[in-house]
């Protein structure tokens, strides 16, 4: 009778946490999409909506915005992908010294706030940046330069910047899992190489070219920093219209029916890119043994990838130590002399002036912000893939990744009619921040939970382990690079964020980026150099942090060919 | 047929190992060559197929000498380990991709699909993606799809390795079928003694990239010339002994046991061989025995007993017996074999050591 008692009171206890189970993901749900519901009711549910929408979509500036967006969106994705492929050749073909630490280097553009991308662009790129000085000292008298960095150009340029490495990366370890026997057994079957490349190696690398693609598109399109600071009033994509419509000229209506419209652009794009991924995912291999890459036996071979190196360092990481050179200039200037001033500038009345607020409560609003968010997303994050394993809720999933496809202007400015009124700017901001980070984060820790521990939790549980003993004797110290690696990829989305800040921080919440941001918008390049080298330094940090974690989970096994 | 149809001379250094090997093999022949992992064999097929290139010597193919063709130049097929059938194209278009890739006319390429499906039992599969075949089945759309461009030579890397046993079992008695109804010559890689004895026209003993001997599969298994012939192709007891050899015989004093007469074996002249006796030609018995000793171990196996019985000079024998005689542990027993079931062979572990 006891025991019947006690296993009533169990299957009771089972259905209530079942219950609190399904109540979590939708409680979250709720927080991500309330917002965006806001959004689009205003869109779509008010007098004149569907009107207004027709004459918009008819109008000059709507089809200049699609165009621009769309072009430079689709440059920038062929770019970086036409740019990444041969490295990705030698990544998923060869071992090579150095092959681990350089791919883990490649994903340190990627971490970087976008205006530390633009600062970096603009101190080697721009009008009076050291590519130009160069060009200068290479043709005297010519009046050789480039002056395209504040244009479409300009724009495509940095995007590739951004989105490059993370291509290369990609596509190499998709490389590496195309098995070298399939080439063989093509060769084997009177392929010549050329024959297979066109018919195997391409369709199999095809999907992720695809999804690739389609990732680099929708970050160029949804592009915010960049095209605010390098765009001007001349190209805008819709998130910096939304922006403008918005904060400065105050018109909500037509904010958003942009962001409507963009939503509807971007379920195209989503629906593209997803079904790639799935292309991609059916078609994954596991990752063979590589050969040596022996370059005395392919001197050409050798002297392509040296060239490609050579090039990939100049493009990417010159522009950041040139970051780091200037903050120790006197002005900024090439020319100047070495000295510490710009960093005691930081300190002084001419920063506060510029940005409006001190160092050190930039800094300490920057930390604090990050370092919530880091921390809140992580433990939803993480709460939801331990639940996911329990519970399998199937396309909820997808769900939980579409904040990758809503703007985050639009839901920031959703956000800010939702609850401006009732919440403070900084819970705002961490709101927002947490909807920005929580895909990748949960994507990270669901992996992780997905390839490790499952039975080393049974073995735990076997021997008498549960709940909190369970957790901190097996699971933590299991998940713990993991979630230091989705922590700081949560930190480091908060600190490079932007546009948050700057709707939903009304002016009254300054961060590093907005620093930046307003330090470039006043010409004090110096000081933005000094802080820049500061926010690299973090970003450097919290990267070491993340590929600490990543390392179990992008590592690929290697050893020697087989005989 | 051809008796030198393929004709092998080639070397290939790697640091650790070097391939030196001498081969011909007739035409329409089912050839295996036979070794334990990493002994070269797979090595020698990628040599043969082009994708390896050897630092010296030459590969001729009826009469036309590959050394210098790339691999698409060779028409040789490949059925890999692992089978590397190409995940993004269906069971169907695997078939069809290395007569796509001779441009052979739609009409007769569709014939030629047909023929394979059919001849493979694949018909049904034709549109299923690779990754939703078993490993039987996928086995068969690597044999289709190397046979369907009509190669040379087929050479098979191993290719029921990752099936079990009974699927690997009926699988090579289809492959052997195979062969035999279509008369394509091929060359078969494993480290199975059972496939190598049970498939082979003849077959080659590989070790340390070497091959120590080629033969039909009784003649191997009955006279290997080397010790590890002797013990990689079944089980065998190798005594040491010494040889005199005279007008009526070798006799030869096994250590441990008692001298006897064996028939003359060419180039066994007086000095230290090795005695091989496999353990089913060992008995039991009380009369006249050559060897006497005790059963250290004795392990029932269903149609017998197999048992280790010491003999003198801590000699172990290995012993298989039927049911009618159970062994004891501790037990003393007297062992003896037919002469014709010994072969004295030469010590030659130095040969692998080199």
């Amino acid at each position: 009778m006891k025991r019947r008692n006690r296993s009533t009171w169990l299957g009771q206890r089972r259905k209530r946490l079942a219950g609190q189970a399904r109540l979590f993901p939708l409680l979250l749900l709720a927080f991500f999409f309330l917002p965006v519901l806001v959004v689009l009711g205003q869109a779509f549910l008010r007098d004149q909506a569907w009107p207004e929408l027709l004459a918009f979509l008819r109008s000059r500036q709507f089809q200049k915005v699609l165009v621009f967006s769309t072009g430079e969106a689709f440059w920038s994705a062929c770019f970086s992908l036409a740019l990444a492929l041969p490295g990705a050749y030698f990544f998923g073909r060869y071992r090579f010294p150095g092959k681990r630490l350089l791919r883990s280097v490649l994903v340190l553009p990627f971490m970087l706030p976008g205006i530390l991308v633009v600062l970096a662009m603009v101190v080697f790129y721009g009008q009076n940046g050291v590519f130009n000085s160069w060009l200068a000292a290479l043709f005297p008298g010519q009046n050789r330069s480039f002056t395209g960095l504040y244009g479409f150009w300009g724009i495509v340029l940095t995007h590739v910047f951004y989105n490059f490495a993370f291509c290369l990366r990609m596509l190499g370890e998709r490389w590496e899992r195309i098995s070298p026997q399939l080439e063989e057994a093509s060769a084997t079957l009177g392929a010549g190489r050329f024959t297979t490349w066109w018919r195997v190696i391409l369709p199999l690398l095809a999907p992720t070219i695809g999804y690739l693609g389609a990732l680099v598109f929708l970050y160029s399109f949804l592009s915010f920093t960049v095209v605010l600071v390098l765009g001007g009033y001349l190209y805008q994509t819709f998130e910096v219209l939304i922006y403008i419509e918005y904060n400065h000229k105050l018109r909500f209506n037509q904010a958003s029916m942009l962001a409507a419209v963009q939503m509807i652009i971007l379920a195209a794009i989503l629906t593209f890119q997803r079904w790639t991924q799935r292309l991609s995912d059916r078609q994954n291999g596991t990752v063979s043994p590589l050969p040596p890459w022996q370059p005395k036996k392919q001197p050409v071979g050798a002297f392509f990838f040296l060239i490609y190196l050579t090039g990939s360092f100049f493009f990417f990481f010159l522009p950041l130590l040139f970051v780091l050179i200037r903050s120790f200039k006197e002005r900024g200037q090439p020319e100047g002399l070495w000295t510490l001033t710009n960093y005691q500038d930081l300190l002084g009345t001419g920063f506060r002036f510029a940005v409006g607020s001190d160092l050190w409560t930039v800094v300490g609003t920057s930390l604090v912000l990050a370092l919530t968010v880091g921390l809140v997303t992580t433990i939803l994050a993480y709460l939801l893939a331990r639940q996911r394993r329990l519970l399998p809720w199937g396309k909820l999933d997808l769900w939980f990744q579409l904040p990758m496809g809503v703007s985050f202007l639009t839901f920031a400015f959703g956000l800010l009619r939702l609850a401006g009124r009732s919440l403070p700017p900084v819970l705002l901001i961490i709101w927002a921040q947490i909807f920005l980070a929580f895909p990748l984060v949960y994507s990270l820790l669901r992996t992780a939970r997905r390839e490790g521990g499952e039975d080393y939790l049974a073995a735990a549980q076997t021997l008498g382990a549960s709940g909190w003993e369970l957790f901190w004797t097996v699971e933590f110290p299991l998940m713990r690079k993991a979630l230091a690696s989705a922590f700081a990829y949560g930190v480091a989305l908060s600190l490079g964020d932007l546009s948050a800040v700057l709707v939903l921080g009304q002016g009254k919440v300054i961060t590093l980026s907005v620093a930046v941001y307003r330090l470039i918008g006043h010409y004090h390049f110096p000081q933005a150099v000094a802080l820049g080298t500061l926010f690299i330094l973090l970003a450097v940090l919290l990267f070491a942090l993340v590929e600490q974690g990543n390392r179990r989970f992008w590592s690929a096994e290697r050893g020697e060919g087989s005989r | 047929m051809k008796e030198d149809f393929l004709q092998i001379d080639v070397t290939k250094g790697y640091p650790e190992f070097q391939l030196e090997v001498q081969l011909t093999v007739a035409e329409g022949e089912f050839f295996s060559l036979v070794g334990p992992s990493g002994c070269g064999k797979t090595t020698l097929l990628r040599l043969i197929s082009g994708l390896t290139r050897p630092d010296q010597g030459r590969i001729i193919l009826n009469d036309r000498d590959l050394t210098a063709l790339t691999v698409w130049e060779r028409k040789i097929g490949f059925v890999f380990q692992d089978y590397a059938l190409f995940p993004h194209l269906t069971v169907g278009g695997n078939i069809e991709y290395g007569l796509k890739i001779q441009r052979l006319p739609g009409s007769q390429r569709q014939e030629r699909i047909k023929k394979m499906l059919a001849l493979f039992e694949l018909e049904e599969l034709v549109d299923r993606r690779v990754q939703e075949l078993s490993g039987g089945e996928r086995q068969r759309v690597a044999l289709a799809r190397a046979l369907a461009p009509e190669p040379f030579l087929l050479l098979l890397d191993e290719p029921f390795a990752a099936l079990d046993y009974g699927l690997r079992r009926r699988l090579r008695r289809e492959l052997k079928e195979l062969q035999t109804k279509l008369g394509f010559t091929a060359i078969f890689v494993t480290h199975q003694q059972e496939e190598a004895l049970s498939l082979s026209d003849r077959l080659a003993v590989m070790a340390a990239g070497r091959i120590l001997q080629v033969g039909t599969a009784a003649e191997v298994y009955s006279n290997p010339v080397h010790p590890f012939v002797a013990t990689f192709l079944g089980d065998a007891n190798l005594i040491p002994c010494t040889v005199q050899s005279g007008p009526e015989g070798l006799t030869v004093h096994p250590q441990g046991g008692k001298s006897l007469l064996l028939p003359s074996a060419p180039g066994r002249v007086c000095g230290s061989y090795l005695l091989m006796l496999r353990p089913e030609d060992l008995f039991l018995t009380t009369d006249a025995p050559v060897f006497t000793g005790e059963i250290r171990t004795a392990e029932y196996i269903g149609y017998g007993f197999s048992a280790e019985v010491e003999v003198g000079g801590g000699l172990i024998l290995k012993l298989l017996t039927g049911k009618e005689n159970p062994l004891l542990p501790g037990e003393r027993v007297g062992l003896a074999f037919r002469p014709q079931a010994a072969k004295v062979i030469p010590d030659g572990a130095h040969h692998l050591a080199n």
